[in-house]
């Protein structure tokens, strides 16, 4: 009932009546010099930004078709989607962990193993997204360690109506309404999306589908007001609803238990804002947001037996940001903050208590240019935690503009990643696969001496009693980079990486039960590196005509492990299947990460409206399974193929305001169901816009 | 210069088999040589019950490292096997599993490079159902299980030596858990993970000599 009226009140806001018409003239650019709002969380031309940023805009979104996040972000540089738990995105060789998804500057919480599924997100109302590589927990704090993606829909400008429809494929619908309206005292943006598909099964013979059916609305609605030329204030909803019809196949030891239900995840989020700007040099900001993820799966098996799994996180946050431009060369930002969440899962003890985490902030940024060519940036977070240990985050970064075509940039930062609530609640047995526990380390030492008593413990290991608070895991990244501007027609950067991770926390055996059932929990144990080499090219050929390419190199690997190789003391296997000692040569470092990655791109764009892509996309072997024996990914694994994927589309954006746009994904109808399941064969989609209050 | 070092190494070669063939005179010296033994059954899975849950004989399969051969299940109760299999578990005969002077421990380091049982080494035996001379257990003893792939892959780089039913001393390296030698695949089917599951592969060197070098 409740939702309900939710629907209703957002259906009936002022979509229709705000409509106003006024066009923004978008043709085919350059990067440009766009404004960035992420790096510095303070407005930046791109020109000035000391770290490496990409930025994807709505142009952009709209010629390649991308209808969730999912589709645009695997088509960057430097990116990787991840399949498990959701479709992920992996940041310069760093897991999904590490990177914080940002709506207009809020984060989005509700992962499942550490994982955002970034299909939650529609784009049909985005402006830009911009994307901050590098460790940024200075400005942002936990998760803001391999960099930060941040999605702004709030831009001033208008959007005539405009209803949009599109279908493809295993009968994938999406049909969007969006409208914004910006007038001096008023700028109102309204979205709604539905998206369905039917899913699809790429393994054949199969009855269980890789994407299952799926429906899902999003309503996103926000208000600013302009109170006088110095004060505003906003309000924003935004809302997601998806219902996943699941049929799931587990084996189990051997037997195949087939369940079927539904699983329904809902993401709502609410914000409100008071900007005042006190001088031209002194501006501030309250911010408050409260979002909460519920993801439930409610299944039945074949033989009847429930099964239930909750996840809900709620997060709320008050934040204020000052930003003091003391003089012309020096720019001051301060600001300090407050986090409650909770998490309430069927995978802690109880599944009606809330775990709960307070966390208070404070952070500040000095930028400086003492010279015209140079710009310095300082800054420094501190987060106190209510169940984990502080964290400390500094950050220095620099640009030096040689000449108009030369620039450097150069930055140094710690990143980290707070200990997720399962690291510290988890309180699970599989009664099923032979009995194994893994406690959370809040409890993990309190539960095992109640077994201990119970006289249910066979052993404890040394591990065991290393268990204490966890600590965020840390990383320090150095990121170098050349960016070459000949002229407007062409772009070069060059850009180098190394992020060094201590502290990772890892699953460690604890103990064993007196029936020789394993017992984990959690430690702060592990020490990891990634580092590669990124390229990225722009070539104007004429008016019509833009080419692009990306490439990546990346080199990962375990630390401990590479010492253990160094020591001789892991062993992999031989043709024969004989076991030798591993050497280094053959350590791939860590799974799931491609060494080499490209892209290229060629659009096209004519005055009169029409425009037409391909994109070629690829991706280098990379390691999956360690199939030989030993704890380490080397060359004798298993390994999924490298691959092509080539898209493409084309369209028209008519006078009278209709548009049409016809594409064709995955054009060779590359398939690899074991490793990509998020990657559907060939499939095809048509699309129809229309501005309804579409003017010249 | 080439010439000469060929001389000394066909000398050296000369005066070793001297020496070799006056030391046969006296003891009989076998070259230990390793031996590869293929898909040897380890209770395979049999049918599936109504229920889809696997069903197996539950029962070991006997083995004679002295004779490199199997021991029919009738003879159990003997001192004619040395080792036994069923699934993952492996037995020695003594302790609790059989009237020999059995048993075994698990030695990191390479196969070839364990030319003999260091002396200060102990031999464990089976004292079922709470601990085995073979520790049980995926990554504790001979084997890793992945749960996500339900693969089962012997760990590189682990001996397990043993000490005969007769009391004499072996060493021996499992290559593979499934039929015909080879660990199947993550993707392969459900239906042959289930059926090519539980077929050892191993290679060992056996002394007879019931000296603790090979």
């Amino acid at each position: 009932m409740r939702r309900g009226l939710l629907y209703l009140l957002l259906l009936l806001s002022p979509t229709v009546l705000f409509a106003q018409v006024k066009m923004v003239k978008d043709t085919l650019q350059m990067q440009g010099d766009s404004v960035v709002v992420t790096a510095n969380r303070s407005e930046r031309k791109l020109s000035n930004i000391t770290v490496p940023v990409n930025i994807i805009n709505a142009k952009q979104i709209q010629q390649t078709g991308s209808l969730r996040l999912t589709d645009i972000l695997k088509e960057q540089p430097g990116l990787t989607m991840t399949s498990g738990f959701g479709a992920g995105v992996q940041l310069q060789g760093l897991n999904p962990d590490y990177t914080i998804i940002l709506i207009n500057g809020e984060p989005l919480v509700g992962r499942t193993a550490g994982v955002l599924d970034l299909n939650r997100i529609a784009l049909g109302n985005i402006k830009k997204i911009e994307i901050v590589k590098g460790p940024s927990s200075s400005l942002y704090g936990s998760e803001a360690m391999a960099g930060v993606i941040n999605i702004i829909t709030d831009a001033n400008t208008n959007i005539p109506l405009q209803a949009s429809l599109r279908y493809g494929t295993y009968q994938t619908l999406d049909a969007g309404i969006n409208n914004a309206i910006a007038t001096k005292s008023v700028f109102y943006q309204g979205f709604y999306n539905y998206f369905s598909t039917d899913g699809y099964s790429i393994r054949p013979n199969s009855s269980s589908r890789v994407t299952t059916p799926i429906q899902r609305y999003s309503i996103n609605q926000q208000i600013k007001l302009n109170l006088n030329d110095n004060t505003n204030v906003s309000f924003g909803v935004r809302f997601t609803d998806e219902k996943i019809k699941n049929d799931i196949s587990v084996n189990n030891g051997g037997a195949t238990i087939t369940s079927s239900g539904n699983e329904n995840n809902t993401d709502q989020n609410y914000n409100i804002s008071f900007n005042q700007r006190y001088s031209n040099s002194l501006k501030t900001s309250f911010r408050g947001y409260f979002t909460e993820y519920n993801a439930k799966q409610d299944l039945v098996t074949l033989s009847g037996d429930p099964y239930y799994d909750l996840l809900n996180h709620r997060f709320q946050r008050i934040e204020n940001q000052t930003d003091w431009n003391a003089n012309k060369n020096l720019n001051v930002l301060f600001g300090a903050g407050a986090v409650w969440e909770g998490v309430k899962s069927t995978r802690y003890d109880s599944e009606k208590i809330r775990k709960n985490n307070s966390i208070q902030y404070g952070f500040t940024q000095l930028e400086w240019s003492p010279i015209q060519k140079l710009i310095l940036i300082g800054g420094v977070r501190f987060d106190k935690n209510e169940t984990y240990a502080s964290a400390f985050s500094p950050k220095l970064s620099a640009l030096y503009k040689i000449n108009t075509k030369h620039k450097i940039k150069l930055s140094i930062g710690e990143g980290f990643k707070a200990p997720d609530f399962r690291q510290i609640y988890l309180d699970f047995t599989n009664a099923a696969a032979g009995g194994y526990s893994v406690f959370g380390t809040a409890q993990a030492q309190e539960v095992i001496n109640q077994l201990v008593q119970k006289g249910q413990i066979g052993a404890l290991y040394d591990s065991y009693y290393k268990l204490k608070v966890l600590k965020p895991e840390y990383s320090t990244g150095v990121h170098l980079s050349w960016d070459y501007e000949p002229n407007t027609n062409n772009f070069f950067s060059v850009q180098v990486f190394r992020n060094d991770i201590n502290n990772l926390i890892q699953v460690q055996q604890v103990g064993a039960y007196a029936t020789g059932a394993q017992i984990f929990s959690y430690l702060n144990i592990g020490r990891a590196f990634t580092q590669g080499i990124e390229l990225e090219a722009k070539h104007k050929i004429d008016n019509h005509i833009i080419i692009s390419g990306g490439y990546q190199y990346l080199e990962t690997g375990d630390k401990d492990q590479i010492d253990q190789i160094k020591a001789g003391k892991v062993y992999t296997r031989d043709a024969n299947g004989y076991s030798k000692i591993l050497s280094l040569n053959d350590y791939v470092g860590l799974p799931n990460n491609s060494k080499h990655k490209a892209q290229f791109k060629i659009h096209y764009y004519h005055n009169n409206g029409l425009f037409a892509n391909l994109r070629i996309m690829y991706r280098s072997k990379w390691a999956v399974n360690n199939t030989n024996g030993n704890e380490v990914f080397d060359n004798g694994d298993e390994f999924a193929n490298g691959y092509f994927s080539l898209h493409t589309s084309i369209g028209k954006d008519y006078k009278s305001g209709f548009s049409t746009q016809l594409g064709c994904d995955n054009i060779t109808n590359y398939v690899d169901a074991a490793n990509l399941p998020n990657l559907p064969g060939r499939t095809f989609y048509a699309t129809i816009k229309y501005q309804i209050f579409h003017k010249q | 210069m080439k010439k000469t070092i060929q001389s000394i190494v066909l000398m050296v070669i000369i005066s070793s088999s001297i020496v070799a063939c006056t030391k046969s005179d006296t003891a009989t010296v076998m070259p230990v040589t390793a031996v590869t033994v293929k898909d040897i059954p380890a209770d395979t899975v049999v049918g599936l019950s109504a229920q889809g849950i696997p069903i197996t004989n539950g029962k070991y399969t006997f083995y004679s490292l002295e004779r490199n051969t199997i021991v029919p299940n009738t003879d159990s109760a003997s001192t004619e096997w040395d080792i036994a299999f069923m699934s993952t578990r492996i037995i020695t005969n003594g302790g609790t599993s059989g009237t020999g002077l059995g048993g075994a421990f698990v030695y990191t380091g390479l196969f070839d490079g364990l030319t003999s049982i260091p002396t200060d080494s102990v031999f464990k035996t089976d004292n079922a159902p709470t601990s085995y001379a073979i520790t049980t257990g995926s990554g504790n003893g001979w084997y890793n299980y992945d749960g996500l792939t339900n693969l089962i892959t012997p760990l590189a780089g682990r001996v397990l030596v043993i000490k005969t039913a007769s009391g004499k001393y072996a060493k021996m390296e499992i290559l593979c858990y499934y039929k015909g030698g080879v660990t199947l695949a993550a993707t392969a089917s459900d239906a042959d993970k289930l059926n090519k599951q539980r077929y050892y592969t191993f290679r060992f060197t056996y002394q007879p000599n019931g000296t603790k070098t090979f």
